[in-house]
């Protein structure tokens, strides 16, 4: 009987390691001990709480983008639309009125709700190329936020820092400043994060999201309504972008019209090294997550082991490469070890 | 009657694909539609679950005048139909397949127990031990169908339409579903059923409706006038004329084009030895499933593990790239026609240029013209139904499509022509066209053949020699009158061996 339950175990242990997820775990933990071997102070509290404040924002655009590519399709304009949450937010509020940074909220809110649904009616409706229409809104974005703010600046209310660090915000109740010491408002994010995993994995809309990106014809032939499931990625994937524009607000007090550029291809990436296909359907959300600390933790790397400043962007694409060459080689392995056991 | 189809007509672009459909079902029956390819019987069913809306003509269902936007409205009406190019999601379990759109809710998340059990008792009685925790993508073609079919049964409805259902099933799979259907039948069930296998139809429908060029020509009421599969087989073809282009007893004395020996690879193909003729037409036969598709694929170059010692025309080739089968003028002719063979969306002419731009050594400019003519010579020595040759492949019947996966290889020197099943899901006509083409070049042109066909009618006709297949080893080699239908089905089932054994 301890035997049947011994081989069992063996089994699923054998499960796991073929999985691709393995890979990319793996190699999550290499960069782990490497940072904690070059950061000195890496396991104390403050610097744990720093780290994660800085991986927040990342971690939720992944997220978001890993719902849209899931569905089958991709979010170009996330990062205008990052620029653009952080604009409308400094723009309402007025430091001196803390009321003002309620309204800002509702009306960052709503915003991301239209841009999903704009973003959702271009692919689903009119059956635009994702990448196209993406593309295309980008500049709307850009050039509604160019619009509210032409430079950078503006200014926010003092208790909006409790989206990045709640000991130091003011005006909140002692309570809030106190959890805010030891769970880091970042970590709460992602608590937010979790429950939309849970919404992707455990529901009706959550699974038609699947369905639709692995196969749009099938899922359409069967009666799901896929413009209304592409529209619901979308929506999901923009109050992600407004998670995370909170959380920049708070930090830096002020809004650019132009600072989320770069985080869009820094989110598709962080989906795909987390094993994401970009064909859609294939992958899971959480993986997003375990893909954005991998690129985070490269920034880190390449930080505190005191590389050039002029090597350190060409030496953190090489290790984004052989991250991801490494994964693949993995899986390819296991699929070859498959193939033999079948045989 | 619980459905009545009146007056329906459709076009594609140019093309006609039903003129006049007419259609009644009765409550408990199963009614049978036959035709041939692009006799539009696939059009009606598509028609009727709001797949397609049509151009004019009216639908009754259970009393009332209905005009289904889409599928899911006909779900909701009861109307549930199984497609024929499948309308499954690869990334889904198959339990997740067959309730997908259906999901019920408990508490806050979905009832997966509840999906669970009840995608088994129908899974377990059309293919019992099936695991309904695979993913679709990991399944075989006759068993992502049995999928299908359980998902439309898993709808509960009152009209079924099972488009080609059995095309890819085997045998036992189809006795369960026949048993399933005369079981749903007793409950009051309607189903529509087409297929292209006669004795199919014969056993499990209680009327027939025979469709030819976009209309239904005559309807035959089993209970009430019998079965006669000569008259169902007039309708279809409309004259009854039967001309076959044998190939007959030739004598085949070219030289050894091709010659294999010692081929392996895992447990698909054992010691597999054989030389081939110039001229000669080899055909490899067998149950389903024992290596013949792997054998094709493996002249091909697809497998870089397989291990063989090959000749062509006395030189030693190695065959484990693609490219070297190509170079040496071996050519594959995929079987799996909408996902090997085809660029869907271009047109027969650009399908039918492809392998000419990749091959031959090419002049900078293409020479248009030249290539052209080829296409329209090809289009009507094969008589490919289609608009002009600019037509989108995707839109032609199935039929058509597979003359031009077969046509498009064939302006080229070949010196062996590998064709996997090329007339599977293929009509009765289309058929002989194709074999028609095909054994012309084989007499002007003094090619070789590998013709692997499930019909094993196919093989009896057009085949010189014929290999049978058993769990990836040659068992039998059957030459001139020797090819016969007994002789195949003793040789496929090993009988042979069998009694050595016993």
């Amino acid at each position: 009987m301890s035997q049947i339950k011994k081989s069992l175990k063996i089994e699923n242990l054998k499960k796991i390691i073929m999985k691709q997820e393995f890979s990319s775990m793996l190699i999550l933990l290499v960069m782990f001990v490497i940072t904690a071997v070059l950061q000195n102070n890496f396991f104390e509290r403050g610097s744990i709480i720093r780290n994660i404040n800085a991986f927040a924002p990342l971690i939720l655009l992944a997220m978001g983008q890993a719902v849209v590519i899931l569905s089958g399709a991709l979010d170009l304009s996330a990062g205008a639309a990052l620029s653009l949450q952080t604009c409308i937010l400094t723009y309402v509020m007025k430091q001196a009125d803390p009321v003002t940074g309620v309204y800002a909220l509702i009306l960052s809110f709503i915003a991301a709700v239209l841009i999903g649904v704009i973003n959702g009616i271009g692919i689903g409706y009119l059956r635009i190329p994702p990448v196209i229409i993406t593309f295309a809104t980008s500049y709307i974005w850009l050039g509604a936020a160019l619009f509210i703010r032409p430079t950078p600046g503006g200014e926010s209310v003092s208790w909006f820092k409790i989206f990045y660090d709640a000991k130091s915000a003011e005006g909140v109740p002692a309570l809030i400043k106190a959890i805010g010491g030891i769970i880091p408002p970042a970590l709460i994010l992602v608590l937010v994060g979790c429950l939309i995993w849970y919404f992707i994995s455990r529901t009706k809309t959550g699974r038609y999201i699947y369905a639709v990106g692995s196969s749009n014809d099938s899922a359409y032939a069967t009666g799901i309504n896929t413009a209304r499931v592409q529209m619901t990625a979308f929506i999901i994937n923009s109050v992600f972008i407004f998670l995370a524009a909170l959380f920049f607000v708070g930090q830096n007090q002020s809004g650019d019209a132009r600072m989320g550029d770069p985080m869009t291809l820094k989110a598709i990436a962080a989906a795909v090294v987390g094993g994401i296909a970009l064909t859609g359907g294939k992958g899971s959300v959480y993986m997003a997550i375990v893909g954005a600390l991998i690129l985070s933790f490269v920034n880190k790397i390449i930080f505190f082991a005191n590389i050039p400043n002029a090597y350190q962007t060409l030496v953190s694409g090489l290790i984004i490469i052989a991250a991801i060459a490494s994964s693949m080689a993995y899986s390819h392995m296991n699929k070859k070890a498959m193939l033999k056991e079948s045989k | 009657m619980i459905l009545e189809v009146k007056g329906i007509r459709k076009c594609f672009g140019g093309v006609v694909a039903l003129s006049d459909g007419n259609l009644v079902c009765r409550r408990g029956r199963i009614t049978g539609l036959l035709g041939a390819n692009g006799s539009g019987k696939s059009t009606i069913s598509k028609i009727i679950t709001g797949v397609y809306s049509a151009d004019c003509g009216e639908i009754n269902y259970n009393g009332q005048c209905v005009k289904y936007k889409n599928p899911n409205e006909a779900r909701q009406d009861g109307i549930a139909m199984v497609f024929q190019n499948l309308s499954l999601v690869p990334d889904l379990t198959v339990w997740q397949n067959i309730v997908l759109g259906a999901e019920q809710k408990k508490g806050l998340g979905l009832d997966n127990q509840c999906a669970k059990e009840q995608s088994e008792a129908i899974i377990n009685k059309l293919q019992p031990g099936l695991d309904i925790s695979k993913k679709v993508s990991q399944l075989n073609p006759g068993e992502m169908q049995i999928v299908e079919i359980a998902k439309a049964i898993s709808a509960n409805p009152r009209l079924l339409i099972l488009d080609e259902p059995t095309a890819a099933l085997e045998q036992a799979q189809v006795k369960n579903l026949f048993a399933y259907m005369r079981e749903l039948a007793d409950q009051g069930v309607s189903m529509i059923f087409t297929s292209h296998r006669m004795w199919e139809v014969m056993e499990i429908c209680d009327d027939v409706i025979i469709f030819r060029n976009g209309e239904n020509v005559a309807g035959i009421d089993f209970h009430k006038e019998g079965k006669d599969a000569e008259r169902i087989i007039g309708y279809i073809t409309g004259d009854t004329k039967k001309e076959e282009c044998q190939i007959g007893d030739r004598q085949i004395d070219g030289e050894t084009v091709l010659s294999i020996k010692g081929m392996n690879y895992g447990k698909m193909l054992k010691n597999i030895s054989f030389d081939l003729r110039a001229g000669e037409v080899l055909g490899i036969g067998g149950l389903a499933g024992q290596g013949q598709n792997e054998l094709l694929l493996a002249l091909a170059g697809a497998y870089p593990e397989m291990k063989c010692d090959a000749e062509i025309k006395g030189r030693k080739i190695k065959l484990t790239k693609p490219v070297n089968a190509v170079r040496n003028s071996i050519l594959l002719v995929p079987g799996d026609r909408q996902l090997e063979g085809l660029f869907l969306k271009d047109s027969v002419y650009k399908n039918t240029i492809f392998p000419k731009l990749a091959l031959k050594r090419q002049p900078i400019f293409t020479p248009d013209k030249k290539y052209r003519q080829e296409c329209e010579q090809m289009v009507k020595s094969l008589s490919v139904k289609t608009h002009n040759i600019d037509t989108p492949v995707g839109t032609l019947s199935g039929g058509n499509q597979q003359k031009v996966v077969v046509g498009k290889w064939l302006s080229f020197d070949i010196n062996v022509l590998l064709l996997a099943d090329p007339a599977k899901g293929v009509d009765i006509g289309a058929k002989r066209d194709l074999y028609q083409y095909i054994t012309d070049m084989v007499r002007e042109k003094n090619t070789s053949v590998i013709l692997y066909a499930s019909d094993s009618e196919e093989l009896i006709q057009y085949c010189d020699r014929v290999l049978i297949m058993y769990e990836g080893q040659i068992v039998e080699s059957l030459e001139g009158c020797d090819i016969n239908e007994d002789a195949i089905v003793s040789a496929s089932m090993c009988i042979n061996k069998a009694k050595e054994v016993g």
